[in-house]
């Protein structure tokens, strides 16, 4: 494994220099602003409609976690969904385009450090990620007299709540599996084709399906299919990434959970490892 | 240093190279010839590793390349068909790159880098992007990238392609250069071309291919000895071939 330093730290190099990476810095960083904001008006607007009712028992009970870092975090896997692939899509295909395949190929590479290679470089970037958005939440933490919780609890006749640190780690580390889930994902779609288009529209297809399985098994459960098809819809349920990551999102740390993501990692970059390795027997 | 045996590709129906064989010394320098389509990138991208065959097998420097390809590749200078260059890499980058992924020990590293810019003549432009290069230049920082880990076994297919004259003369003298046995170890090189003059100029054997078959393996010397040039031969094995057809 002793080359996956230097094929993920090409990767990266590359990936700076060019426009995508700033591109998807700045758009990930406007929407993660924006979809906190949003969070943050959410919580308001229910506070707002306890206080109206007169429910001040509820009122007590409502918290940064749930109520904002929790939702936050959740949204955000739809713009992994729409930037991820955006990352992972040269990461073969344009090696294809390049020729450098045959410079790879010919080299003392083993396929899994080329492999694992470019996924560390696609995880590199998704930390990255998620460095720039936890600093949203982290916000919350500002002793409470800074002028975002004062301007959250504005209006309010409340004691300002401290968040929970541990449970919005658990989250964002739910959202780091997610993201890395995704490049091992697009990182398989990338090394079925040499189009960088095609690349990224075969990941997004990719991760709905992962996402909807749930709701596939669902609709299979509610239409009262018999008992292979309720033990069908355990496994698609387990398969969708969904109700994983909704636990996570919300600080529950299932080790169930962890090796469901571990899974699907293992799993794309083995498929991932096989499709590069047919090139080769064409 | 090169042992083939055998070699065959078949793509689908098609025999694109058909149970090729020949043993290469170090220090040989073999032109390696054919019409266009006769196999000639094929059999090198078989013997780098690149594509697998569907018979015969190979060894490079005493190693199998099936069941040793590590070690083969170790020993294997590659430059393909289109130079694999990263176009947003500039070349110094790209060539330092490649050390690491050819196992260039870390402090042989810089040394073989700059030595490789200094023999193919790129000094001037090692800071430079690569996408922003002439084709020229980029054909040499291909050469560099298939010498700079000082690999035992070469094999060039068609380097002198968009080189200007002088470069062309200065690729030919560093080739032969690089297998010159007076140095302390003599290289192995296979070039592919469709200049004749450049055979006549540097590869002391020929091997010539047609239609995926090897049908001349000979000195130059033997070759011409009958009076005849290079390119007569040449003729006379591809027309040959076109009548068979
Ligand atoms: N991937 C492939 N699938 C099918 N046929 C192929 C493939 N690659 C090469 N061929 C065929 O194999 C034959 C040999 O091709 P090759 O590239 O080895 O020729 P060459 O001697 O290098 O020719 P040139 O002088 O034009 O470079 C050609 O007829 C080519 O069409
Ligand atoms: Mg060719």
């Amino acid at each position: 494994m002793r080359h996956v330093g230097a094929i993920a730290g090409r990767e990266l190099r590359s990936l700076f220099v060019s426009p995508v990476a700033y591109a998807v810095l700045t758009l990930f960083a406007v929407l993660a602003g924006f979809f906190f904001l949003l969070s943050i008006q959410g919580f308001r607007e229910t506070m707002n409609y306890y206080q109206q009712i007169g429910q001040f028992d509820v009122l007590e009970q409502i918290n940064l976690n749930n109520q904002v870092i929790a939702p936050f975090i959740q949204v955000m896997w739809i713009v992994f969904l729409f930037l991820i692939p955006g990352i992972t899509m040269g990461l073969f295909a344009s090696e294809k385009t390049n020729g450098t395949q045959e410079l790879l190929m010919t080299s003392p590479l083993t396929m899994w450090e080329l492999v694992v290679g470019k996924f560390v470089a696609a995880g590199a970037f998704v930390t990255i990620l998620i460095a720039m958005m936890g600093l949203f939440p982290a916000l919350l933490f500002l002793d409470a007299d800074t002028p975002i919780l004062g301007w959250i609890f504005s209006g309010f006749d409340l004691a300002e709540p401290d968040p929970e640190g541990l449970q919005m780690l658990a989250g964002l580390l739910g959202l780091w599996l997610l993201g890395l889930t995704y490049a091992a994902v697009g990182t398989f779609a990338s090394s079925l084709t040499r189009n960088q288009l095609v690349a990224f529209f075969l990941a997004l297809a990719l991760l709905l399906i992962l996402w909807l399985l749930s709701v596939v098994a669902d609709l299979g459960v509610a239409e009262g299919a018999m008992g292979t098809a309720a033990s069908l819809s355990t496994v698609l349920t387990w398969l969708s990434t969904s109700d994983h990551f909704d636990k996570l999102a919300r600080g529950l740390v299932d080790t169930r959970d962890l090796a469901y993501f571990a899974f699907m990692i293992g799993a794309f970059l083995v498929l991932t490892k096989t499709s590069v390795e047919s090139v080769r027997w064409r | 240093m090169i042992e083939a045996e055998g070699i065959t590709k078949r793509y689908g129906d098609f025999l694109a190279v058909d149970d090729v064989s020949f043993t290469a010394q170090a220090g040989e320098v073999i032109g390696f010839l054919g019409p266009n389509g006769a196999g000639k990138t094929t059999t090198m991208r078989i013997l780098t590793g690149f594509l697998p065959a569907t018979d015969g097998s190979a060894r490079i420097a005493g190693h199998d390349i099936f069941n040793e390809p590590l070690a083969a590749r170790r020993a294997i200078g590659y430059l393909p068909e289109n130079p694999p260059l990263y176009p947003e890499m500039d070349v110094a980058g790209y060539l330092e790159f490649v050390t690491r992924i050819k196992d260039v020990p870390r402090a042989r590293r810089r040394s073989a880098v700059e030595s490789a810019i200094e023999r193919c003549g790129l000094k001037d432009v090692h800071r430079r992007v690569i996408g922003s290069l002439s084709k020229g230049f980029r054909q040499r920082v291909g050469i560099a990238q298939a010498i700079v880990h000082d690999p035992r076994v070469l094999i060039l297919d068609e380097p002198t392609v968009g080189l200007d004259p002088i470069q062309i003369r200065e690729i030919r003298s560093l080739i032969a250069a690089l297998a010159d046995p007076g140095k302390s170890e003599a290289r192995t090189i296979v070039l592919s071309t469709h200049i004749l003059a450049e055979v006549e100029a540097i590869c002391p054997r020929v091997i010539l291919i047609n239609q995926g078959r090897k049908v001349v393996d000979s000195s130059l010397a033997e070759l011409t000895a009958e009076g005849q040039s290079l390119e007569d031969v040449f003729a006379r094995v591809a027309l040959r071939a076109g009548e068979a057809a």
